[in-house]
C-alpha cells in the first residue's frame, strides 16, 4: 500500500480544530490527586483481576473499571483517526459501543494472567492539559517495567486517555491496527464494524 | 516499479524522520497533526503484500517449531537455569552494546554496559550470574540500527523478514553489521568454530520465544490485524529506543536479540 499523504491543508485544519476542542479542557485534573488515582485504579486492578475471580465476573467487574476510570469515548474517537469524520452519526456511536466492549474484552482476558506483581506509583508531571502519571511494575530478576499513564479532566473527573508501556502508546497501536483494516477497505469502516462485531460476539 | 515506489519511500522516510522528531508520547495541541502524520508512517508499508506473505509464513514457523521448542525449553530448564543461560547471552552481547553506546556519543549508558560487562564477567562467572543487575546499573540494549538512525538514516521501509519477523532495510543492515562486529563471533569465525554461532543465535531466539508466549499469544487473540499490530509494535518501539527514552522494552520480535522482559501486554506473568 502506498504511503498517502493528506494533500490538502484544510482537512488538517478541520482535523488540528477538531483536537483542540477536544482538548480544551479546563485545568484542574491537578485537584485530585492523580498519583492516587492511579494507585487507586491499581489496587482494584490487582484484587479483580486475581485468578480467584471467574472470567465472566471479571469482565464485568473490568468494564466497570473502564467506565470509571478511562476516557473511552475519548480513547474511541482518537483510534478511528481520521475516519472518525467521514463515519455516520449511527456508525460513529456503533463503532464506540463495540470498540467499549472490544477492549473489555481484551483487556481483561490479558489482565487474568495477572501474577499478582503490583505496580507502584513513583511520580506525576504536566504536560499541556494532561498529568503523566508514571508507575513501574517491579518483575521478579528483571529490570522494572515503566508504564505511564495520560490523565485528563473529563467534566471535573480524571479519566485516563492514553497508557503508554515502555514507550509504547496503547492508544496509537490501536490506532495503526484500526486504520491499516479500513484502508484494505478501501476507506469504509464497515469490515472493521464487522470484525469488531464478530470479535466481541464470542461473549 | 521503482519508480513508483520512491514518492512513497521519499513520503516513508519524510514521515519517519517527523515521526521520529516530532513523536513526543502524548503532545496536544498543534502536535496532532503530527499523530495523524504518524499513524501515516507508522502504516506506510510499500511492500505490504509480500510482507504479509512472509509473517504467514512465520506464524506458521512459529507455531509449528518455534513455539514447541521453546515450551520444551520452558519444560526442560528450571527457571533459575534458563535465567542463567539469559545472563550469559546477555552479557556476551555486551561489546556490541558498548560500541554503539559509543558511536551514539552516550557516554553514560557506554559506562552502564562497560561496568556491567566487567562486573558479570569477572565476579559473575563469566557472564553467568547478573550482579550488576542488583547492584544498580540497568541494563540496556543497543545496537547497530538504533545508531544508524541516530546518525540520520531513514528506516527505509517496513520489512518482514522470514522466521527473524519485522524489522526494516535500516535494521537489517544493522543487525548484520552487529554480528559481523561481535567478538564472540569473531573468535567462532577464526576457531572456524562456525556452529558455534549459529547455536548462540538460535538459543538467543529460544530464549527470546520462550519468555514472550504469552505476551504474544495474547496479542494475536485479541488482535483484528496481528499484522498490522505488530507492525505499529514494532515501530514505536524503535522510535522510543532510538530516543533513548527506556531502556527496557518489550520484545515483539520472535527471534532476535534486544532485553527480554515481555512487557507489552499487562500479562505479567515470567
Amino acid at each position: 500500500m502506498m504511503a498517502r499523504i493528506p494533500r490538502s491543508a484544510a482537512p488538517i485544519g478541520a482535523f488540528v480544530l477538531v483536537f483542540s476542542l477536544m482538548l480544551a479542557l479546563p485545568r484542574g485534573v491537578a485537584a485530585q490527586d492523580p498519583n492516587a488515582f492511579i494507585t487507586n485504579l491499581g489496587t482494584q486492578a490487582i484484587q479483580v483481576m486475581g485468578p480467584s475471580m471467574p472470567a465472566p465476573q471479571r469482565l464485568a467487574r473490568f468494564r466497570e473499571l473502564l467506565r470509571d476510570y478511562f476516557d473511552v469515548n475519548g480513547i474511541g474517537q482518537f483510534v478511528l483517526g481520521r475516519y472518525w469524520r467521514t463515519a455516520t452519526p449511527q456508525e460513529q456511536q456503533e463503532f464506540l459501543r463495540l470498540f467499549q466492549e472490544y477492549v473489555a474484552q481484551a483487556y481483561s482476558g490479558r489482565l487474568g494472567e495477572y501474577a499478582g506483581e503490583p505496580f507502584r506509583v513513583v511520580g506525576n508531571r504536566p504536560n499541556g492539559d494532561e498529568i503523566i502519571v508514571s508507575s513501574q511494575v517491579v518483575r521478579s530478576g528483571g529490570n522494572p517495567i515503566q508504564i505511564d499513564w495520560y490523565v485528563v479532566n473529563q467534566g471535573g473527573k480524571p479519566k485516563i486517555a492514553d497508557v503508554y508501556v515502555a514507550g509504547v502508546s496503547m492508544k496509537v497501536t490501536q490506532r495503526d491496527e484500526f486504520a491499516s483494516i479500513i484502508q484494505r477497505d478501501g476507506g469504509k469502516i464497515d469490515g472493521l464494524l464487522n470484525r469488531l462485531r464478530q470479535k466481541t460476539a464470542a461473549h | 516499479m521503482p519508480n513508483r515506489r520512491s514518492p512513497a519511500l521519499l513520503s516513508a522516510f519524510i514521515l519517519a524522520a517527523a515521526l521520529i522528531g516530532c513523536a513526543a508520547p502524548g503532545a496536544s495541541g498543534p502536535t496532532q497533526v503530527a499523530a495523524a502524520e504518524a499513524e501515516e508512517a507508522n502504516n506506510s508499508d510499500p511492500w505490504e503484500n509480500t510482507n504479509r506473505d512472509i509473517f504467514a509464513f512465520n506464524q506458521a514457523v512459529d507455531r509449528n517449531v518455534l513455539v514447541p521448542v521453546a515450551e520444551a525449553y520452558r519444560t526442560v530448564l528450571p527457571d533459575p537455569l534458563r535465567t542463567v543461560v539469559h545472563n550469559f547471552l546477555r552479557n556476551l552481547d555486551g561489546p556490541v552494546i558498548f560500541a554503539n553506546d559509543v558511536l551514539q556519543a552516550q557516554p553514560k549508558l557506554a559506562t552502564d554496559t562497560f561496568l556491567r560487562f566487567l562486573v558479570n564477567t569477572t565476579l559473575g562467572f563469566g557472564g553467568l550470574i547478573d550482579l550488576a543487575t542488583p547492584s544498580g546499573i540497568r541494563y540496556h540494549s543497543n545496537d547497530l540500527g538504533i545508531t544508524l538512525a541516530v546518525w540520520g538514516l531513514p528506516e527505509g521501509g517496513y520489512l518482514v523478514l522470514p522466521v527473524l519477523g519485522p524489522s526494516s532495510p535500516r535494521d537489517t543492515a544493522g543487525k548484520v553489521g552487529d554480528g559481523f562486529a561481535d567478538p564472540a563471533n569473531i573468535v567462532a569465525g577464526n576457531h572456524h568454530l562456525f556452529y558455534a554461532t549459529v547455536a548462540r543465535a538460535g538459543t538467543d531466539g529460544i530464549d527470546e520465544r520462550s519468555r514472550n508466549i504469552e505476551t504474544l499469544a495474547d496479542i494475536e487473540k485479541t488482535s483484528l490485524d496481528f499484522y498490522a499490530t505488530i507492525r505499529s509494535l514494532y515501530r514505536q518501539r524503535r522510535a522510543a529506543q532510538i530516543r533513548h527514552e527506556q531502556t527496557n522494552l518489550p520484545n515483539v520480535t520472535p527471534l532476535g536479540g534486544g532485553d527480554s522482559p515481555p512487557a507489552m501486554t499487562y500479562t505479567f506473568t515470567k
